[in-house]
């Protein structure tokens, strides 16, 4: 019996700790509370036009400092990642932007603060001829592998002619080269077969980044012209890595985490703070956000800009919004089946009109994007003065009218169902929907899996879609080569209606492009805005909103940025005191 | 059996051929698959360049020599990436066993004791919670509450941050952290099983306790309960030799059930627990259109199914002496 009620009272003691613990659990915020750095809601990069991305000669290295400062604080940082591959040749995501930096150094790299302006990394100085056919990059003769080598002009010539033989994704960065030469071991000299002024902006790429070549040939690597089916060391770049960053590749595992160790002979000025660095598969924001507040993470990259608010009085941890390069956009394709009445540039134009931008950035990012005039991005050479896009219902009825269309129609949305960059597709197409539904356009929305969605607009294109981009590195030309109506550009391709159509030309654009990447300055910037210009009037590619940024931290964490090439450059971070 | 797995194989490659969506996508990226050079190039490399009848020949020519393929996504063949995940999914699912096994048997046993009371009604809400609660709901709540607020349990993934894995002997970091004489990383690793385990064996409970309640009910009222009882033996033995041991074979059945689908339905709580196991990579291997690594998971749950319900035929022969195995 007096087992019986002591039972009963250990029930009683079990039940009230539950109920408690729910009671305490809801009852607002933790205990840690302070202040939290107010989201600033300000971006860092300006949108007049930069006089020009022409690079200084001989610039001075920036400076660090010798010491390490992270102790042995492991760092980890909570992120979704994307990892298409770890051989820097064939990586193509924005993970591999972060692995490539850290464990491979290009030969210049661009300054976080201001993305026209190049530094110097594994080249002490550069200069281009004044057709910009022909560049020369002197090497750092003190710059040295993990392996203890020094990092020679034969190495920049195996890793430059690999990354374009390859034939991935990043290939098209080494587009039109004809010749390296490496003769002398510490001065490089690229030569393309026509001017392309874009290449020093591209050199700071991270996929651009120099291997070990006598490491990686041991390893079946190769930069022959059959490279793509040649070359035996992507299974090798899995488990190791041949180059001269800061960090070095301990273990990847698919799906869980990627961890970097020390590379204790960098031989840069500012050596690296953390003995290891983790990032780890933390695919959605609120487990991002949970992790930091608790201190398993010290660095988490995709929170979202409305769970920011819930940082709020955590004096552990810093956010602060800043501006990016990255945009979502939808895309009409007048030659997708389906799409023949966008063949009209007026109905084109109606569409673009009909849509409320602002409370489309209100209701997706919480109001923190911007507008954006063209598929240039805000804060790149040629987006300054554009028209941004503005909502006129009005003018969008008139148009449709004009074009024979008042009674409306019907067209298909189909779209990966995604959510890039804090942009729900889904409330995106919806919010779209709505808003063309007032000039009585029916959008028939059809999320799909994203490789459907690239089977499917590559083989015969779909009338109206949404997608997300992300820059390469820091020259506009990548985006007229994406989105201009130029021979091999996606968007003309699938504008067209894929490869059952004929890919739409602007021959105005292809002409602009030219005179950009064999200019400079002010006369390149020129070109860049005309072909942006351009861009707006085909009528294709409609962004919607340039997305904004959390850098989000534990408070001891410094040295957090964005930068434009190379998304976050780990061997920068450090930790105080 | 090798007839039941063909077919499971052969269903799991038809639907994945017949999805109207290109791999090569996920493979060489969204630029390069308007590059019909580089697409036929790697058509030819990941052996996607024949027919469907003729890729179903090679596939079945490897099968039987045990090569699932090359996974397009890791790289790495199917086999070594479902062998290596393998420890992690069974230590969810041996964990969620125990909590649902004995958590719903004994759950079922006090509620057919106390039948028609409260503690009867109690305990049957808490098996319908288990059992109608979405599973990826009651995970991100048990994280909310008891991770992120109270800071009472760790947080998602087998290892603290900032942790290296034990040695690798066994894969089980359970196993391996005790073996490498390493107590205080034991602990830890068991005690990050506690989250993920009870909401996977929170829904099994619910089940199981049912059952084993309405079997229970069944026995108590049979003649040679009453029988026993008559004897004068005490109701404590009455319940545990008499009632409990002629409840256990549907018990038995269920059990062998659901730990097959614990080792093959564990998607959500791995995704949300960051447990690197076979789920998460059947997940990631359907929404890459990883056909070798679809194909793996599909013949691994097959698999799954058969040795349990194996199993659970010979523990039916050893728990009921009228039962002989043929």
């Amino acid at each position: 019996m007096r087992r019986h009620v002591e039972g009963r009272n250990w029930s009683k003691v079990v039940a009230f700790i539950a109920v408690g613990a729910i009671i305490v659990a809801s009852c607002g915020s933790s205990k840690k509370s302070a202040t939290t750095a107010a989201p600033t809601g300000t971006g860092s990069q300006s949108t007049t036009a930069p006089s020009g991305t022409t690079a200084p000669s001989g610039t001075t290295a920036p400076a660090g400092t010798n010491a390490p400062s992270g102790g042995a604080h492991e760092l980890v940082i909570d992120r979704d990642m994307d990892i298409n591959s770890l051989d820097i040749s064939a990586s193509y995501c924005d993970t591999c932007q972060i692995f490539n930096t850290a464990v491979y150094e290009t030969l210049i790299t661009v300054d976080p603060a201001d993305p026209n302006k190049l530094l110097p990394r594994l080249a002490t100085s550069w200069q281009a001829n004044t057709d910009n056919t022909v560049f020369t990059f002197k090497l750092d003769p003190a710059a040295k592998f993990a392996d203890g080598s020094q990092v020679e002009a034969k190495d920049v010539k195996f890793s430059w002619q690999r990354l374009g033989n390859l034939k991935g994704s990043a290939s098209y960065l080494m587009a039109g080269m004809k010749s390296i030469d490496d003769s002398d071991p510490t001065t490089v000299v690229i030569t393309f077969d026509a001017p392309n002024s874009a290449f020093l902006p591209i050199v700071a790429a991270s996929y651009l980044g120099i291997i070990n070549s006598d490491v990686a040939t041991a390893q079946g690597a190769t930069d022959a012209a059959d490279a793509a089916t040649a070359d035996k060391a992507g299974d090798w770049f899995l488990a190791h890595s041949a180059g001269s960053g800061p960090y070095q590749l301990e273990s990847y595992t698919q799906g869980d985490k990627l961890v970097l160790t020390r590379n204790d002979k960098y031989w840069g000025a500012k050596k690296p703070a953390f003995p290891r660095v983790t990032i780890a598969e933390v695919k959605d924001s609120s487990s991002q956000l949970q992790q930091l507040q608790s201190g398993d993470a010290d660095i988490s990259m995709q929170i979202s800009v409305d769970a920011v608010g819930q940082l709020q009085g955590n004096a552990d941890v810093t956010t602060k919004i800043v501006d990016s390069y990255n945009y979502v956009y939808i895309a009409l394709s007048p030659g997708a089946a389906g799409g023949e009445k966008l063949q009209d540039v007026t109905v084109r134009k109606a569409i673009k009109e009909a849509i409320d931008y602002d409370g489309a950035i209100q209701a997706l990012v919480a109001g923190k994007g911007k507008k954006q005039a063209s598929p240039i991005p805000n804060g790149f050479i040629g987006s300054a003065g554009l028209p941004l896009p503005e909502y006129n219902l009005d003018d969008a009825k008139k148009l449709l009218s004009a074009a024979g269309l008042a009674d409306g129609f019907e067209l298909d949305a189909t779209y990966p169902d995604a959510n890039v960059y804090g942009v729900d597709f889904n409330l995106m197409m919806q919010k779209i929907q709505q808003d063309l539904a007032k000039v009585k356009i029916n959008l028939k929305l059809t999320p799909i899996q994203f490789t459907d969605w690239i089977t499917r607009i590559n083989a015969k294109g779909i009338p109206v879609t949404a997608v997300y981009f992300a820059p390469d590195h820091t020259d506009t030309s990548q985006y007229i080569q994406y989105f201009g109506l130029i021979p091999n550009s996606f968007w003309a391709g699938s504008a067209g209606g894929g490869a059952a159509g004929k890919p739409m030309d602007n021959p105005k654009e292809s002409d602009l492009l030219k005179q950009a990447l064999g200019s400079s300055g002010d006369a390149k910037a020129k070109a860049y805005t005309d072909a942006g210009q351009q861009m707006i009037d085909d009528e294709i590619i409609i962004p919607i909103v340039n997305t904004q940024l959390v850098l989000a931290s534990r408070t001891n964490i410094t040295g957090m940025h964005y930068s434009a090439c190379c998304n976050l450059d780990l061997g920068l971070l450090g930790l105080a005191g | 059996m090798p007839f039941l797995l063909l077919g499971i194989v052969t269903i799991a490659f038809c639907i994945s051929r017949l999805i109207p969506a290109d791999p090569l996508a996920s493979i060489v990226g969204v630029r390069q698959m308007a590059n019909p050079t580089i697409v036929a190039a790697a058509r030819q490399k990941w052996g996607l360049n024949g027919s469907i009848l003729e890729q179903y020949w090679v596939f079945l020519k490897n099968l039987v020599r045990g090569d699932l393929g090359i996974s397009f996504r890791t790289r790495k063949p199917v086999t070594h990436d479902l062998l290596d995940r393998l420890p992690a999914t069974l230590e969810l699912a041996v964990g969620a066993l125990v909590v649902g096994g004995v958590g719903g048997v004994a759950l079922g046993a006090y509620a057919a004791s106390k039948k028609d009371k409260m503690a009867d009604h109690l305990s049957r809400g808490f098996s319908l919670l288990g059992s109608s609660l979405p599973v990826f709901w009651i995970g991100l709540v048990f994280l909310f509450v008891l991770y992120a607020r109270l800071g009472w349990f760790p947080g998602p993934g087998r290892l603290p941050p900032r942790t290296k894995p034990p040695g690798h002997v066994t894969g089980f970091y359970t196993i391996d952290s005790l073996l490498d004489g390493n107590f205080t990383l034991f602990r830890q690793c068991l005690w990050r099983l506690v989250l993920p385990c009870f909401v996977l064996g929170w829904a099994y409970m619910g089940q199981l306790s049912r059952l084993v309640r309405a079997a229970m009910l069944d026995e108590i009222n049979s003649d040679y309960v009453r029988t026993a009882r008559a004897k004068g033996l005490a109701e404590r033995l009455v319940m545990r030799r008499h009632v409990l041991r002629n409840a256990w074979l549907p018990t038995l059945t269920i059990l062998g059930f659901s730990f097959a689908q614990l080792l093959t339905a564990s998607v959500l709580t791995e995704t949300i627990f960051q447990w690197n196991g076979i789920g998460s990579y059947a997940v990631q291997s359907a929404n890459t259109l990883d056909f070798p690594g679809i194909n793996g998971v599909s013949l691994f749950a097959g698999l799954a199914f058969l040795l349990a319900n194996l199993a659970t035929d010979v523990l039916y022969a050893v728990a009921d002496p009228k039962i002989r195995l043929a």
